[in-house]
């Protein structure tokens, strides 16, 4: 393998225009089939919706039957209650309903004006009552049930579901990606010429090895959707190739943490599977981050001015990326959990605590992403939109304390809007010049991977790498990469319809908003949009924390896929017939 | 559950944000982006600062300059680097309207789809339209006096001569001084008292406010007594009329005449031959002229009438006005970089609009070719179809500014010129051979 890659080294030393006209072709095509391979992807994950599935039926006295489409439901007057029941007896959130198995569902009173009677028995208010099927509910005088799907009911529903579109099958855009990857590594070749190394050139093919693995045992036990990990598996070809130009003895480590990420989200969806043991694992998971910050801020390292990262032997990671993933969980919540003050308050007091540590190590691009998602995760939580408004201002108020103590935060504020101009462009805004000077160099079809300048600048794999994408892969491909991640969201939005529980669906928008965030502040902190923060690019900067993070972070969407059969994250449709 | 579906919609609103985000820079990218990647941040295209790729010719494919890795290559004549070095510009970028500063985004061969990539990175060639050989004249002829010559195609807007003293060699010493006068092109930035080529101005709005003007007679004694200040005149021109006063240039005579335009015509006059506003052609702006017409103080006035007092032209803006006399009235706008010439050779090039009636042209016209059989001679100008007006400007230094302003005529040599020398003398004798030559030149080269 060596002499064959010294012999494309060499030859095309030999015959210079022959490796640039290779280039010149290679940009069309690596726009041609990067579009083909998202845009197949986006437009399967949003146009393939899905039927709810019908867990039972909510049956009331002389008023007809409601089907059960999630697993939580409140009852109750109001009109965005789930079972809707518009008499002026009923509070408008009266009680909860959630189903725990097949047979078993639990009732709580939310405190309703005229009570919950359940088979006689008044319940308390606030507390949880298993019920089974057929049990007499009566609630402020409606009489009501909770009855089995029928079996008719359970087949047309099955039937339904059967005849929702399927989600794109995998194979084509698998052959368009690994076609990508062989692309990359000869354009890579040819751009950093001797530079190259063998371990960066194994790693793009394991990857593909590994994308080609990963559909072949999962579609062999019967999963079907698969664009989410073809979008990542996408974005994560670009971030090696951006790796191995900037320099190509790091590849195989950004490969290693890619792995990792993998195996986390796999084991991470078959976790999620259950939201019991997934509850119970809140505990420890405050438990872990609160160790993981104090850590960092005994042990850790500054690199660009924040002290985030520990080094262990020749390995360095950024304990506030693994954070990440259990600030989604803990400020996730079952239906009950939104109910419940205790548990807002101790989400509150995990985000402080998360946002104090953050503040002390200067991480405030991380601190600002954390906070973008606890606002957007509590509103989703209570629906309070004056106390979103009222955090955010004192956040803001808080904000403007910071800048005049950090006067080197501050002084990026003033190059903010200015960066061409002579006092800023070679002091607070050279990356920044640089990123939009390099990049629109690369035009919409890009240099070519390994030809870029950018990497020059400092940070440029990192903080400005949406630069370096522009520069080597084209403006096209770079702004294919933001909208890739604007999908991901518009799916968890669009999930909750058939969501079993809101702790799933919390946990997607909450991955959503933070993989939105980081993209904006990378994107516009780079171009000039907003100050500079330097934080990374979801799947595409460099580092592997924080690629690995990325990785698990796709959990939370999967676990929101209630396609038939199509997430791992979702047990097997158990045959009801 | 159904709750928690409508507040998503505030991710929803994150991602609007973002995509906004991303629509607002791809929008500034397609405006800018030629001009961020032409930044000379840009490694890709600058070697130490100094931009690396890009060709520039003159018009008949003679090379200028060339920008490569390894350095910026000139003329190997330095004449011709001397003559050329305003119009082509010096890499450090001193001479803010040089076509290496100016055009840097088409040399790099920058375009919206590629970007700065290019099949051989050799970046794109650029040419100017000036001719190397009339240049490489104008800057002898010049012979080291602090000048510009300026000519240009009044039919396509073709400038065929640009030249500004003092001069420098781009492989020789460099001024450090960015303001340095050797950095300034007086053609394009200058503003300059224009002496009596402004008559050409005045008698504009002679024609077209005193219709009696046949009438018109001024008795020249030398000295021209107004107001107990003296419009003194070389020599003594005798009783002139309209046409003879222009072909003297009696001073005398055209103080009496803007007295009868007044201060209100002239203002206007100044503006129609656009010689008030900057132009603005192919990314540069050149200087504008300054003018003071008083309404109360008849004295100024007619100095200002002769193209004394406070009045200050840009050349480039007076060559403009005489392609307009030329073209029937109406004004060419100047251009610098070479295209596809055979469309401008039917339609013209630019118009900047219409200057002067048709028929106040013509006469004007008349007066000028008059000017060249009774004062400058026309054996002078041998073999060109030459109309023109000398000027002699005081500008209180020890020896007035020369000029000589004009055009020619002919299916090949549809040429105005503007030639101004500093402290050079008479116009007439000075600045009016320079004229010659470049003329000449221009000539053989076809």
């Amino acid at each position: 393998m060596e002499t064959w890659l010294a012999r494309i080294i060499s030859f095309a030393e030999q015959y210079p225009e022959i490796a640039k006209d290779a280039t010149t072709v290679m940009r069309w095509v690596f726009v041609v089939l990067a579009a083909y391979i998202l845009l197949v992807s986006i437009f399967s994950l949003l146009t393939t919706r899905c039927t709810p599935e019908i867990w039972g039926y909510f049956l009331v006295e002389d008023g007809g039957n409601f089907p059960i489409t999630h697993w939580e439901n409140v009852i109750g007057r109001s009109r965005s209650s789930d079972i809707h029941i518009p008499l002026k007896t009923m509070s408008n959130s009266h009680a909860i309903l959630s189903r725990k198995s097949e047979d078993k569902w639990v009732i709580k009173d939310l405190g309703s004006k005229n009570g919950t009677v359940v088979n006689g028995f008044p319940l308390e208010p606030g507390r949880r009552y298993m019920i089974s099927l057929g049990d007499e509910i009566v609630m402020g005088g409606v009489h009501a049930t909770v009855a089995p799907a029928s079996l008719e009911e359970s087949r047309n529903n099955e039937v339904m579901r059967r005849l929702d579109k399927e989600p794109v099958a995998p194979w084509k855009i698998l052959v368009a990606i690994t076609l990508f990857q062989f692309l990359t590594i000869i354009q890579l070749i040819l751009g950093l010429g001797d530079k190259i190394t063998l371990s960066a050139i194994i790693s793009i093919l394991l990857l593909s090895a590994v994308m080609w693995t990963y559909v072949t045992v999962f579609k062999a036990i019967g999963r079907k959707g698969f664009e989410m990990e073809m979008i990542a598996f996408f974005m994560s070809t670009i971030n090696l190739a951006v790796t191995t130009s900037f320099d190509p003895g790091a590849t195989l480590k950004e490969f290693i943490a890619l792995l990792m990420g993998l195996a986390l989200m796999i084991f991470m969806c078959i976790y999620l599977r259950d939201l019991e043991r997934t509850r119970k694992l809140k505990p420890v998971l405050i438990g872990l981050s609160v160790v993981l910050l104090i850590l960092n801020l005994l042990l850790g390292t500054a690199s660009f001015g924040a002290t985030n990262w520990i080094e262990i032997g020749n390995y360095t990671f950024q304990p506030s990326e693994i954070v990440k993933l259990a600030f989604i969980c803990v400020g996730a919540g079952t239906l009950e959990e939104l109910y419940n003050k205790r548990n807002t308050i101790v989400y509150a007091g995990f985000s402080l605590f998360c946002l104090a540590c953050l503040a002390l190590m200067s991480d405030f691009g991380t601190a600002l992403i954390f906070f973008a998602t606890y606002l957007v995760v509590s509103f989703l939580r209570s629906g309070d939109f004056s106390r979103l408004i009222f955090t955010g201002a004192g956040a803001g108020a808080m904000g403007v304390m910071i800048l005049k103590f950090k006067p080197y935060i501050a002084s990026r504020f003033q190059a903010w809007g200015h960066v061409w101009e002579p006092e800023f462009v070679d002091s607070m805004g050279y990356q920044q010049t640089r990123t939009m000077s390099f990049g629109a160099g690369g035009g919409l079809l890009g240099l070519g991977a390994g030809n870029g300048s950018l990497k020059y600048v400092g940070a440029s794999n990192t903080d400005l790498v949406f630069g370096f994408v522009m520069e080597e892969w084209g403006f096209i491909i770079a702004a294919l990469l933001v909208l890739c991640l604007i999908t991901l969201t518009i799916f968890a939005v669009m999930s909750i319809i058939a969501g079993r529980s809101t702790f799933y669906t919390i946990c997607a928008c909450g991955a959503a908003t933070m993989f939105l965030v980081q993209t904006m502040l990378n994107v516009f902190g780079a171009v000039d949009l907003f100050p500079l923060t330097g934080v990374t690019f979801p799947f595409v900067s460099t580092g592997g924390t924080s690629l690995l993070t990325s990785w698990a972070m796709l959990a939370y969407f999967k676990a929101s896929d209630m396609r038939r059969n199509a997430s791992l994250a979702v047990g097997k449709e158990e045959q009801r017939a | 559950m159904r709750k928690q579906e409508k507040r998503a919609l505030i991710c929803l609103l994150i991602a609007a944000v973002l995509c906004i985000g991303v629509v607002v820079f791809g929008v500034r990218f397609v405006r800018d982006g030629g001009r961020w990647a032409s930044f000379y941040g840009n490694t890709q295209i600058y070697t130490d600062g100094i931009i690396n790729r890009g060709i520039v010719m003159d018009r008949n494919d003679e090379l200028l300059i060339q920008c490569a890795r390894e350095g910026v290559t000139y003329s190997e004549d330095s004449t011709i680097r001397k003559a050329t070095i305003h119009a082509v510009g010096d890499p450090a970028g001193n001479i803010a309207s040089g076509a290496i500063s100016i055009y840097k985004s088409q040399l790099i061969g920058y375009d919206i789809l590629n970007g700065t990539y290019d099949t051989d990175q050799s970046g794109k060639k650029i040419q100017l339209t000036i001719d190397a050989n009339a240049n490489v004249a104008a800057y002898n002829a010049l012979a080291g006096r602090t000048g510009a010559v300026g000519v240009f195609n009044w039919k396509t807007g073709e400038i065929v001569c640009m030249v500004s003293t003092p001069s420098f060699d781009p492989y020789g010493y460099l001024p450090d001084d960015e303001d340095s006068s050797y950095y300034f092109n007086n053609f394009l930035d200058g503003a300059l008292t224009p002496g009596s080529t402004f008559k050409l101005v005045t008698s504009a709005a002679v024609i077209d406010t005193l219709s009696d003007r046949g009438k018109f007679k001024f008795d020249c004694d030398g000295t021209n007594e107004f107001s107990g200040v003296d419009f003194t005149d070389i020599k003594t021109h005798g009783e002139v009329d309209f046409r003879d006063a222009l072909a003297q240039s009696c001073n005398g005579a055209f103080g009496a005449l803007t007295r009868k335009v007044g201060a209100a015509k002239m203002k206007e006059y100044v503006r129609k031959a656009g010689l008030v506003d900057p132009v603005e052609f192919d990314g540069i702006r050149t200087a504008g002229g300054k003018f003071k017409f008083p309404s109360d103080d008849d004295v100024t006035l007619s100095w200002a009438g002769i193209g004394q007092a406070d009045d200050l032209v840009n050349p480039c803006a007076l060559m403009i006005y005489m392609g307009a006399i030329a073209n029937g009235g109406e004004a060419v706008q100047p251009t610098l970089i070479k295209s596809a010439t055979f469309i401008k050779e039917i339609t013209g090039g630019k118009s900047l609009g219409r200057y002067l009636d048709e028929d106040t042209a013509n006469e004007l016209r008349n007066m000028m070719k008059y000017n060249v059989q009774s004062n400058y001679g026309e054996e002078n100008f041998p073999g060109l179809d030459i109309y023109a007006k000398s000027g002699t400007a005081e500008t209180g230094s020890w020896n007035p500014d020369a000029w000589f302003v004009g055009f020619t005529d002919g299916a090949n040599d549809p040429y105005a010129f503007v030639v101004w020398v500093k402290d050079g003398g008479y116009g007439s004798e000075v600045a009016a051979p320079i004229a010659r030559t470049v003329l000449e030149t221009l000539e053989a080269d076809e």
